[in-house]
């Protein structure tokens, strides 16, 4: 697989929280490459990957397919677009930042800015109340097109930086997509120690809801959410973060499983995969908090992706990081 | 066709003080219709023979340059500190990617996760000087390789239809106003004219102060963009122009107050809309005073989000923008 093209691929499909369909249909149509009976179950993709055994214990891979964004209130007279926010968004980058409306056909836009004539040069933070979306067309024009609830994501493309690192907008979590596939790539045909189930999940960014209802359907023994965290960056605490390119970050919590989060370490050393250990001390605010605790429980980790400027359009991540992480999935599910 | 000229012109990068591949794209456009020259601090000088040579001089300019940044020091963590060159709010800078040097390497200014921001943080715009540009270096070493102190930083913005009349891009400013003077020169003006592209407007008004004395006109006509504020939440005044309503013609800003014949011809010519604020300023600020004095008028294309990366313009400004220039061309007493 060419990581780097299914990362970008993935990281430029739309998909806010609840409208994830797009992201969702291009996440459905390379997981059936390795699940061919993959499908879309209350919104969630879910694939069952290779033979499943009767007497193994059952794992679910899960990484979220949604990103955060804007829903459309209203539309002014004038022909500005009123917005609410989706997940949790940086006000402070928001004024010219440059949309996308997905509305009947997409639509560019921009988030209007105060000139500086009249904020004596500074322009403060908006409010989400505040702020209005400039599409360059009148209140009846964008009436044929945009309705209330339609989404807004911003205008962001991927870009190569030096080195393996890229930039994009949405790379959280749809590098983490793209890692359960390169894993599953990885597997091949392969004996596993578990019957597998991947899961893409809905609504991570509102509070982890499509993973609530996925857990429930398909009941895992244990479940990895692979997601992104904090990579260090100038302006972050160093030590609550990991290094971009140092590899997954195994996460260890009272929420998470210890044997689980011990096992991920110990296939990590075995193949020589370089990792971090990413220390929490409640919840993970990730889909493991959902899936530790659905039915009769679960034994639940973290693996995660060091991502930097997280919920921006310029998220940046290191592609060995991505690789790296798919190694580990694979070494854990093959050996137990 | 303007649409097509405008975005070559705008995705060209020109920070000012380099402003060289902005230049090498104009004179590609107007090299078979005039003569030029490019003086000592890169301004491009272009003389269009007209049908008649008229008893006094007159000069149509724009300038070049647009805002950016620059790199001025390596940290060994491998991001770079930058400073900016001309006005740009901090706000319009986080989050944003950018183009790095001559070879425009890619990178991003990030920011603290929002997840990580106190309170407090969340509600202010972080100063530029606790940001940094990314290129994915991970050593002051390997930046190194990449980057030179001094490079300058474009930002990278795509140029996007909005509706059917509005364009989203950076360096709309002044691009709009090279523009239409590229438009100007493909056809034979009525009387001899100077064209002349200026550098470092942005930085105050440099480039101009020299080329206007070396041309030394009698009349001036500045093409500009001037910043709309037509949006939502800002009513009367304060708007200062409107987008869709024609050309700005300016009584005074706050470099200028401009001729008053000029001011009234160009509303005898045409639509136009005057500021409702004393505000902003152009290179008209340094060629009406320059020499022996020059009378100057300034035609602004109304632009939302300056020196932002993502200005939007209606086209329809942009047209009646150069009708009104051709016009006054024609119409100042230069016999």
């Amino acid at each position: 697989m060419d990581l780097k093209k299914t990362v970008t691929e993935l990281a430029e499909a739309s998909g806010t929280s609840g409208s994830e369909e797009d992201a969702a249909g291009l996440a459905l149509s390379m997981l059936r490459q390795f699940c061919p009976d993959a499908a879309i179950s209350g919104g969630n993709v879910i694939g069952r990957f290779g033979t499943h055994v009767e007497g193994r214990p059952s794992l679910v891979l899960d990484a979220h397919i949604d990103q955060v964004g804007f829903a459309v209130t209203a539309v002014t007279d004038e022909g500005f677009i009123k917005v609410g926010n989706i997940g949790g968004i940086d006000r402070r980058l928001l004024p010219a930042q440059p949309v996308v409306i997905h509305g009947k056909s997409d639509i560019k836009g921009v988030i209007c800015s105060t000139p500086p004539h009249l904020t004596n040069g500074r322009t403060p933070v908006p409010e989400i109340s505040d702020i209005a979306i400039d599409a360059g067309m009148s209140r009846a024009e964008l009436e044929q097109i945009v309705s209330s609830g339609d989404t807004i994501t911003f205008d962001a493309v991927c870009r190569d930086l030096i080195g393996t690192r890229i930039t994009g907008g949405a790379l959280d979590d749809r590098c983490g997509v793209a890692a359960v596939l390169y894993a599953l790539e990885l597997l091949g045909g392969a004996e596993t120690a578990y019957n597998v189930t991947v899961i893409f999940s809905t609504q991570e960014e509102v509070g982890e809801r499509g993973a609530k209802i996925g857990a429930f359907a398909v009941d895992p023994d244990i479940a990895i959410a692979v997601d992104v965290s904090f990579g260090f960056a100038m302006g972050e605490d160093e030590t609550k973060c990991g290094y971009l390119g140092s590899g997954p970050m195994i996460g260890v919590s009272p929420s998470l499983s210890r044997e689980i989060s011990d096992s991920l370490a110990a296939a990590a050393e075995a193949e020589d995969i370089p990792y971090q250990t990413e220390v929490m001390c409640g919840l993970t605010s990730t889909n493991a908090d959902r899936y530790a605790v659905s039915r009769c429980g679960a034994k639940t980790c973290t693996v995660s992706i060091p991502l930097r400027n997280m919920h921006t359009p310029v998220e940046v991540i290191d592609l060995t990081d991505v690789e790296l992480t798919a190694k580990l999935l694979a070494a854990f599910i093959k050996e137990g | 066709m303007m649409k097509e000229l405008l975005k070559e012109l705008c995705l060209a990068d020109g920070v000012s003080g380099d402003e060289g591949a902005v230049r090498d794209l104009i004179i590609s456009k107007v090299k078979d219709v005039c003569q030029y020259s490019i003086d000592d601090l890169g301004n491009l000088i272009c003389f269009r023979k007209g049908r008649k040579a008229p008893k006094k001089k007159l000069m149509i300019c724009a300038h070049m340059d647009e805002v950016g940044f620059m790199v001025t020091y390596i940290r060994s963590d491998g991001t770079l500190r930058f400073d900016c060159v001309g006005g740009i709010d901090p706000s319009v800078v986080i989050g944003r990617r950018v183009k790095v040097g001559s070879s425009r390497i890619s990178g991003v200014i990030g920011s603290t996760a929002v997840h990580n921001l106190s309170k407090e943080q969340r509600e202010k715009a972080p100063d530029i000087d606790s940001l940094y540009i990314d290129i994915g270096a991970s050593s002051r070493e390997e930046a190194e390789k990449y980057v030179f102190l001094g490079d300058c930083v474009y930002f990278d913005a795509e140029f996007a239809e909005l509706g059917e009349h509005c364009v989203r891009s950076k360096a709309i400013d002044d691009r709009a106003g090279c523009a239409i003077m590229i438009k100007l020169m493909q056809e034979k003006p009525d009387y001899d004219t100077y064209f002349v592209f200026n550098v470092q407007e942005e930085i105050g008004l440099r480039g101009s102060a020299v080329s206007s004395f070396s041309v030394a006109p009698d009349f001036a006509i500045v093409l500009e963009a001037t910043t709309a504020a037509d949006i939502d939440g800002v009513t009367g005044e304060k708007r200062v122009c409107e987008l869709g309503r024609g050309p700005v013609v300016s009584f005074m800003d706050k470099r200028t107050i401009y001729d008053k014949e000029l001011y009234r011809l160009a509303f005898d010519l045409a639509t136009c809309q005057t500021k409702t604020m004393i505000a902003g300023g152009n290179d008209a600020g340094s060629i009406h005073i320059s020499g022996k004095g020059v009378r100057t008028i300034s035609v602004s294309v109304p632009c939302r989000y300056l020196h932002s990366p993502s200005s939007v313009i209606d086209m329809s400004d942009l047209v009646s923008s150069y009708k009104l220039v051709k016009n006054l061309s024609k119409r100042i007493p230069l016999l």
